[in-house]
């Protein structure tokens, strides 16, 4: 994707996923979030909930992968959303955005996008995300 | 005793570090699953000396997520209810991360679910160089009774 | 003139969406979303600061200022806000008490309109089994961007037993939600006081976007 193309209003291609719950566990263990309604079903349904659900933080970099795959040379520099439903494994989740500002600044640009992911066609969560890209030969390993 | 916020939070607390730690150093193993479980596919975070995705910072999040002095009783039915992350430096295997948290916010409202109280925490991550790596506003819900 | 009369900027806490982000966005999507002005209602506030004209020049789209309160009857819109009104009720109270702010806002000059009826614990609907109607309601919001599935729908009954007029809102929190509900006046509206003039004088109608657009 050429900077100069992204404009207003452009979608971002979306991200499609079906997460089992062992997927969820092996997130849940590598980013340090023991919470047990991210790791059993059992746990989940006597906190309430109708099962495992996925922490927030994976539905948030679920997100961030959509923005990577989409600009893998851009640098991520804000991420925020609002968690407004559960999202829970075994369903399709989609994550999907639009380009919402396009600001250069000499020999960079950022963007601004707003972010939705949806389950079972209600928004579970919405965001926006600022990205930076920097020309090609500047562009440093990103992160 | 200072001016009152909602559930009898005292202002005082406001930007009062209560929370800080040191973490051990990131290995090169730890990037890669954490890339690996979210299904990543970027070639820099399967190198033998990665550069961390960056929500990996989301990981490192102290010893605790609200002053001592807050409400048990609030926290027993609260929700993680949003994030708002700046990042900076990109985290790299080596890194040592140093995070501090402050109580940042404290507001009340209605919703959906009747009243609720919003607690906000920002925690502020360095690394061993001092470049900040990432500043998170993390929003917990209080809803029910305990909101009330 | 159709009008988008519920929408948060930054100023409410819970929005992520610039007004010149929003402005960019309708001048964007102009040949979907026949908007021709806005209506910041910020949460439990009145921003009485900010001056908009300048973008209100630049994009050729109206931005008019009202709120967005919390009564004991559900969240209500207040348009046509003035020193009184603030003098009269604080706003940041998410427990005013709703007659006396539909009673009293209509004194001084504006109007109060429920917003989002069909919505749990804040909307009209479900405070209406338990207690009294409000005397003084002239409309409510048919149409909330933000609602989910079956709460628009509530609002028809609501409609019909109360005779209310119907207006509609984007309740946008995001850039890219502005303007996908909205309503239609058969007049154009010149400022915050011929806004409430308008509502007061009926013939407009709640309009809904949503399916023009394919994101939200």
């Amino acid at each position: 994707m050429s900077v100069e193309r992204i404009d207003i209003g452009d979608e971002i291609p979306p991200l499609e996923v079906v997460l089992s719950g062992d997927d969820v566990r092996r997130y849940a263990i590598a980013a340090n979030m023991p919470g047990q309604r991210f790791h059993s079903d059992e746990v989940a349904r006597k906190e309430g909930l109708p099962g495992q659900i996925l922490p927030g933080n994976m539905s948030m970099a679920l997100l961030s992968r959509m923005l990577n795959e989409w600009l893998p040379q851009a640098r991520l520099e804000k991420l925020g959303v609002t968690f407004r439903g559960i999202v829970r494994p075994a369903a399709p989740i989609v994550c999907s955005g639009f380009v919402t500002d396009r600001r250069p600044h000499g020999e960079w640009v950022e963007i601004d996008c707003d972010l939705i992911l949806e389950q079972a066609g209600e928004r579970r969560i919405t965001g926006v995300a600022v990205l930076r890209l920097d020309p090609p030969a500047a562009t440093a390993p990103r992160g | 005793m200072s001016e009152a916020l909602p559930l009898g939070i005292d202002a005082a607390l406001l930007g009062v570090e209560f929370d800080s730690s040191v973490s051990p150093p990131v290995t090169a193993q730890e990037i890669h699953e954490y890339a690996a479980s979210l299904g990543e596919s970027h070639p820099v975070y399967f190198a033998p000396e990665p550069v961390a995705p960056p929500t990996f910072c989301m990981k490192f999040r102290g010893n605790r997520f609200s002053p001592p002095a807050l409400p048990r009783r609030a926290f027993a039915r609260s929700f993680d209810a949003g994030k708002d992350i700046q990042f900076g430096a990109p985290i790299r295997a080596g890194d040592v991360i140093h995070t501090s948290n402050v109580l940042h916010e404290v507001y009340e409202k209605t919703g959906r679910s009747g009243a609720m109280v919003f607690i906000v925490s920002r925690l502020r991550m360095k690394n061993q160089r001092g470049e900040m790596v990432a500043v998170i506003d993390s929003r917990f819900l209080i809803r029910g009774e305990a909101a009330t | 003139m159709i009008l988008d009369l519920h929408v948060h900027s930054k100023k409410s806490e819970d929005s992520r969406a610039t007004v010149v982000g929003y402005l960019q966005w309708l001048l964007k999507k102009k040949g979907v979303l026949p908007i021709d002005g806005l209506v910041l209602t910020e949460h439990r506030q009145f921003d009485a600061d900010s001056d908009y004209r300048r973008l209100e020049d630049e994009y050729g789209i109206r931005i008019f200022k009202g709120s967005e309160v919390e009564t004991d009857y559900g969240h209500v819109l207040v348009y046509g806000v003035n020193q009184p009104m603030l003098e009269r009720f604080d706003f940041s109270n998410v427990r005013l008490p709703a007659q006396e702010l539909i009673t009293d806002v209509e004194e001084f000059g504006g109007i109060a309109v429920p917003c989002h009826p069909g919505r749990p614990t804040v909307g009209l609907c479900e405070h209406y089994q338990t207690k009294p109607p409000l005397e003084g309601v002239r409309a409510v919001e048919l149409l909330n961007g933000g609602s989910r599935k079956g709460e628009n729908e509530r609002v028809e009954e609501l409609l019909r037993r109360h005779g209310y007029g119907a207006i509609g809102g984007s309740d946008s929190h995001l850039v890219s939600f502005i303007g996908i509900c909205a309503t239609e006046f058969p007049r154009e509206v010149s400022d915050e006081e011929d806004l409430v003039r308008a509502l007061r004088e009926g013939g407009y109608r709640a309009v809904d976007f949503r399916d023009r657009l394919k994101g939200p």
